[in-house]
């Protein structure tokens, strides 16, 4: 396989892999915890690398994403102390981590020559440099095999509790009261989440792993009426963009997901003045309708009209 | 630890550890409005978004001013302008579009550091005088504020703490009661405009010493810590702005003294160490009060409980 | 009647959130020196009509005066209660810092509160009897006295039309006795007041008129013409048979 082909592999992986979960995310508000867990799991990293000396070791992946929890369940507990208010919880853990990690960097302790660049918006190219070769023909990018599995147990975490997560993330009082764990399956969810943070975390680094996870999400959100359709439309922007991101990445030589986080954003908007305009649209026809009615009938009468369309579904009331 | 004298002997150690306390005064103090209006997270939000501000400001003062492109005062300009258009962009997805407000600011970080991260790679692959370094903005660096620097800092610093006070009644009323500041006739994009142009300096003040990632500590911290120790805004406000200052400069000392440790995570990391004293330990409001209050209430209760008991 | 004598009226007001109507083609007016009930099902629009007129909500259409003025006009003479859980109850400040709030219209951008402002939060606080809550933080208050320190605030405001949103929403009997005496006090003075209701059963006891709503205006006038229990059934949509809710409601 060619570089080339594999780096670009690696990036639709990638981004298919964060942005399927990150409809999860973004329907139940956790954006921005999001944003704290790829910051925590930097010291779980550095730990990490201290112990195996293996970046793509599945034990690392495992003991960051640890460090990821922790932002995730230190937010609950913040909230549950009622000592504090807004979004404060979310934002007074993983600053604190993510210093330590930086600290631990500087101290030089477990050897890890991360670059800071790598560290906030990862490097897909060195990522995807290790080949995979089976009987002397390099079959892509180890990583991408990596990336796959994440993907495969997302698609399979989700297929598997879908309903569950649906009612969950709708309602999560009514699900409790139906006997569902709704805390353990939030915990498993948000731990899958870190997992799947950590292992982009080569590929879009701290920073810009937030935006794989929420955008193409948010971007199908804006016009799809249904779990199931946003969730495909979640999956075809991911693609769309990341094809568009690389490209400019590729053109300007810069960090590949700076490219594609960039290209995510002004896709963003696009979609919501697409949707802003046919919402008008849609209106400006109704008003004109409104004002046909208007026009042929007296306005008293208007108002007895809307309590029988209100009303409809029950028996009317003699006037 | 360092001696002292030998400490605010050296020059450069001075200016560490009096920029950073201005920085975490000011970014301290008017934390306390974002941490009150429930918007901490937009302190990141504003913070990374400053980072492609900084860079434009740069490279619009070496290549079209043609003067050295890390002067202070650019940077702080370029930064206020690109953190005020992040700002307003989260809250319009969040109040046009049906994306909440969480994600809204996602996606308004992203893109606007996703455009600061090519920017940095441009600037740093071109030809242009005096970029070296200038990945500091990310993390910071204590050590290379100037003097002039430091008058800038205290200058715009000192600007967005006389704009606090000069509108503190609008601030706090806006604050509060929006609603009710709105039916006495105050315009609230005008409070707003002005109550997040100085969150937005506090902020940007911070880029060149601390950097872009970490900043978001210095802004939600000192006011969620103060919060648990007063009960007038004031107060808070006041109280906020000594603990930023203070875990500055003793994070700054600590660094400096342990030598090649970086002073923004220090400082950070110091805190953090203060909140969670005041979370736990503060003395009407903390983890530990609140357990003690329900111990003894528990205790009379069950008191009472048996004295009627007796009574029967 | 004529417009001189209406504190204030609304004119083909329609609102929407979103794309959602909630208002549709409301005519309302309030005379001078009435009660006025708006009273109506949950999501009728009670707390938006009050918030369009008061431009707190932008509306799609219509427009609304006060003694015969635009808003902008006249706001010195509004007073304006809002729900209690409109606000962060944590907020550090104190009991007597928010009633002082009342002040800051007529203050403008820039003046300060002083003594004088803070004298009439105390006789305001005086007035709906929690002068010794002063200095708490707001949120040790119960639901009636915050209730109470929100209906002082609006005092302080010295109105000659105040707009009430669900003033005795959870509060207990005390409080609710220790506000209805205050508003009595104010209608004897004179002034006007719209009061958000919800309890049917004792709108009566303090509206001289009513207004039921339920998306548009099913009807507004005085108490005995408007609040009829043909209305109430069109407003609430109750079914035939349900009769024993609306005999509680008189």
């Amino acid at each position: 396989m060619s570089f080339l082909l594999g780096t670009t592999l690696l990036a639709i992986v990638t981004a298919l892999a964060c942005a399927l979960p990150g409809a999860f995310v973004v329907l139940r508000r956790n954006s921005m915890l999001v944003e704290g867990i790829a910051h925590a799991v930097l010291p779980g990293i550095v730990v990490g690398f201290a112990l195996t000396h293996d970046l793509n070791s599945p034990w690392l992946i495992f003991g960051a994403a640890l460090a990821g929890l922790l932002v995730v369940l230190s937010n609950e507990w913040l909230i549950r102390t009622g000592l504090l208010i807004g979004d404060a919880p979310q934002g007074l853990v993983f600053p604190a981590l993510f210093a330590g990690g930086v600290i631990l960097l500087s101290l030089d302790l477990s050897h890890v020559h991360l670059h800071t660049e790598v560290i906030l918006v990862g490097d897909l190219n060195l990522a995807a440099f290790r080949q995979l070769v089976v009987n002397d023909v390099s079959i892509g990018p180890r990583y991408l095999y990596v990336m796959l599995c994440v993907l495969a147990v997302n698609i399979a975490f989700i297929a598997a509790l879908y309903p569950k997560l649906k009612i969950t993330t709708f309602d999560p009082e009514f699900a409790a009261t139906l006997g569902l764990r709704t805390q353990l399956l939030n915990t498993a969810f948000m731990f899958l989440v870190s997992v799947t943070v950590v292992a982009a975390f080569h590929a879009a680094g701290a920073l810009l792993v937030i935006s794989l996870l929420v955008v193409p999400a948010a971007t199908a959100h804006l016009i799809s009426h249904r779990l199931s359709v946003m969730l495909g439309l979640t999956a075809a922007f991911a693609v769309v963009g990341t094809l568009s991101g690389f490209w400019i990445a590729y053109v300007l030589n810069a960090a590949t997901s700076a490219g594609i986080a960039l290209f995510y954003g002004v896709m963003f908007v696009a979609v919501a003045f697409a949707d802003k305009l046919a919402t008008k649209l849609r209106r400006k026809r109704r008003v004109e309708v409104d004002k046909s009615a208007q026009g042929t009938k007296p306005a008293v009468s208007e108002a007895k009209q809307l309590d029988r369309s209100r009303s409809k579904n029950k028996p009317q009331v003699a006037e | 630890m360092m001696d002292p004298i030998e400490f605010f002997g050296n020059h450069t150690f001075r200016m560490v550890f009096l920029g950073t306390s201005v920085i975490g005064l000011v970014a301290g103090a008017l934390g306390s409005f974002a941490y009150l209006r429930k918007q901490s997270l937009i302190s990141d939000v504003v913070a990374h978004s400053a980072l492609p501000g900084a860079l434009l400001a740069f490279l619009a003062a070496v290549l079209v001013l043609e003067v050295n492109g890390r002067n202070m005062l650019g940077l702080l300009v370029g930064a206020i302008i690109t953190g005020t258009l992040s700002a307003l962009f989260a809250n319009t997805i969040a109040s046009r579009t049906k994306i909440r407000i969480d994600t809204a600011m996602a996606i308004s970080l992203t893109m606007f550091f996703g455009g600061g991260m090519i920017l940095l790679r441009i600037i740093s692959q071109g030809q242009f005088p005096g970029k070296g370094g200038i990945d500091e903005y990310l993390f910071g660096n204590a050590s290379v504020i100037t003097i002039a620097d430091l008058t800038t800092i205290i200058a715009v610093g000192a600007l967005a703490l006389i704009l606090m006070v000069v509108f503190w009644k609008e601030f706090a009323l806006r604050t509060f009661d929006p609603d009710f500041s709105t039916l006495l006739g105050f315009r609230a994009r005008a409070i707003d405009t002005l109550m997040f142009t100085t969150i937005v300096i506090a902020i940007v003040i911070g880029v060149k010493a601390v950097g872009v990632v970490l900043m978001i500590a210095f802004v939600v911290t000192p006011p969620a810590a103060a919060r648990q120790w007063t009960n007038t805004l004031p107060s808070m406000v006041a109280l906020s702005g000594v603990f930023g200052a203070a875990g500055s400069a003793f994070g700054a000392y600590i660094s400096v003294s342990l030598g090649s440790v970086p002073t923004g995570p220090v400082i950070v990391l110091t805190l953090f160490l203060i909140f969670l004293i005041s979370l736990f330990a503060a003395p009407r409001r903390s983890i530990i009060a609140t357990a003690l209050r329900q111990a003894r209430a528990r205790e009379t209760l069950r008191r009472e409980l048996r004295s009627e008991t007796v009574d029967k | 009647m004529t417009a001189a004598a209406l504190a204030c009226h609304t004119r083909n007001l329609s609102v929407a959130y979103r794309a959602e109507p909630v208002l549709h083609h409301v005519n309302f007016e309030v005379p001078v020196g009435s009660v006025m009930g708006v009273v109506g099902p949950n999501g009728s629009g009670k707390s938006t009509l009050i918030k369009a007129m008061l431009g707190l909500v932008t509306p799609l259409t219509g427009r609304s005066e006060f003694f015969g003025h635009p808003l902008d006009k006249v706001r010195q003479r509004i007073g304006y209660m809002s729900q209690s859980t409109s606000v962060d109850w944590d907020f550090p400040t104190t009991v007597s810092d928010l009633v002082t709030m009342g002040t800051y219209g007529e203050l403008g951008w820039l003046r300060r509160p002083g003594r004088a402002e803070r004298g009439r939060a105390i006789a305001a606080l005086e007035r709906t009897g929690i002068p010794d809550l002063a200095n708490r933080q707001i949120g040790e208050l119960s639901g009636g006295q915050r209730q109470r320190a929100f209906l002082a605030r609006s005092l302080v405001q010295e109105p000659d039309l105040y707009f009430m949103d669900e003033p005795f929403q959870g509060i207990d009997a005390k409080s609710q006795q220790a506000m209805i005496e205050v508003l009595k006090d104010l209608s004897l003075q004179g002034k006007t007041i719209v009061i958000v209701h919800h309890h049917l059963a004792t709108v009566r006891d303090y509206c001289t008129h009513v207004t039921l709503l339920n998306g548009s205006i099913v009807a507004s006038g005085p108490s005995a013409e408007a609040f009829t229990k043909d209305n109430i059934r069109i407003a609430y949509e109750v079914r035939e048979g349900a009769e024993a809710f609306l005999e509680t409601a008189g």
